[in-house]
């Protein structure tokens, strides 16, 4: 009997900084299964660590890309269309909003599909409307490390943790994509316009509501 | 907000008695988690890590479905 097949939702920005201060992102590919980003978070997490990681999480989603999914949401579709008429426009709850929309959608936990869902604020997970709670689990980005140390595929969770805050205190990268880069913009807008151009894999062809 | 009260809650989110959420939301409009991270490097104050209930069930279950061989 076959495995259930068991894909990895990567629901806010916070594992992905963390995991790229620490140069530690290939972490998610351990356990061999996809890994879903939606492309809001993917958006968030380039933006808000235009400081710290911009680029490491760019250049990881490119260089995996048969692994790594950016997920194509109306959520972000819709906000793009915003930012086109007003390049200020702010989008509260962005990421949690598409994520709740990957989350949600029919194409996604077939059969007998499960979902890992790896994120630091759970009303993401408060706001989805479960068909089956049960093939869903929720964890935290220690909880994910200390998994990965209890399979013995890192040494240390804390040493991640501690990797990621010593990022933080080292000048040269907290300043190295400072100020919204332009490159890092252009790098950014690439990735999801090609990730548009990927067929989905859930088979949905997405559309702007 | 005075240093004093975001370090005050810099250290609470530290301590795991508010979420991430709650701290940007106390921080204010435009707080991303990098800059969360860099002021946490900035005191000294590691991330949360303190125990949640249920964490070791969670942790299990995940272990089942993203390495069954181990469970």
């Amino acid at each position: 009997m076959s495995r259930p097949r068991t894909s990895l939702f990567v629901l806010d920005t916070g594992p992905l900084i963390t995991l790229a201060a620490a140069d530690s992102l290939d972490y998610l590919l351990y356990p061999n299964v996809p890994v879903v980003i939606p492309d809001a978070v993917f958006y968030e997490a380039t933006r808000d660590s235009a400081k710290l990681g911009a680029q490491s999480i760019m250049d990881w989603v490119k260089a995996h890309h048969d692994q790594v999914e950016i997920a194509v949401t109306n959520t972000y579709l819709n906000f793009e269309s915003a930012l086109r008429a007003d390049p200020h426009a702010y989008a509260p709850n962005l990421g949690e909003q598409a994520s709740v929309e990957v989350i949600e959608e029919p194409t996604r936990l077939q059969g007998d599909e499960k979902a890992v869902l790896l994120c630091e604020e759970t009303m993401v997970t408060r706001r989805i409307v479960v068909r089956e709670r049960e093939r869903i689990v929720e964890l935290s980005t220690m909880d994910f490390l200390k998994l990965l140390e209890a399979e013995q595929r890192i040494q240390s969770a804390d040493a991640v943790f501690d990797s990621a805050l010593a990022a933080g205190r080292t000048p040269s990268r907290v300043e190295k994509f400072g100020e919204h880069d332009p490159a890092v913009r252009d790098a950014v807008r690439d990735t999801l316009a090609a990730a548009r151009r990927t067929p989905p894999r859930g088979g949905r062809r997405r559309r702007k509501s | 907000m005075t240093e004093a009260e975001t370090t005050k809650l810099l250290k609470r989110y530290s301590e795991a008695k508010i979420s991430v959420v709650e701290l940007r939301r106390a921080l204010g409009g435009g707080v991303t988690f990098g800059d969360v991270l860099i002021e946490l490097a900035r005191r000294d104050l590691p991330l949360p890590r303190a125990p949640e209930a249920g964490r070791e069930q969670r942790i299990a279950a995940a272990r089942a479905a993203l390495f069954p061989k181990a469970a």
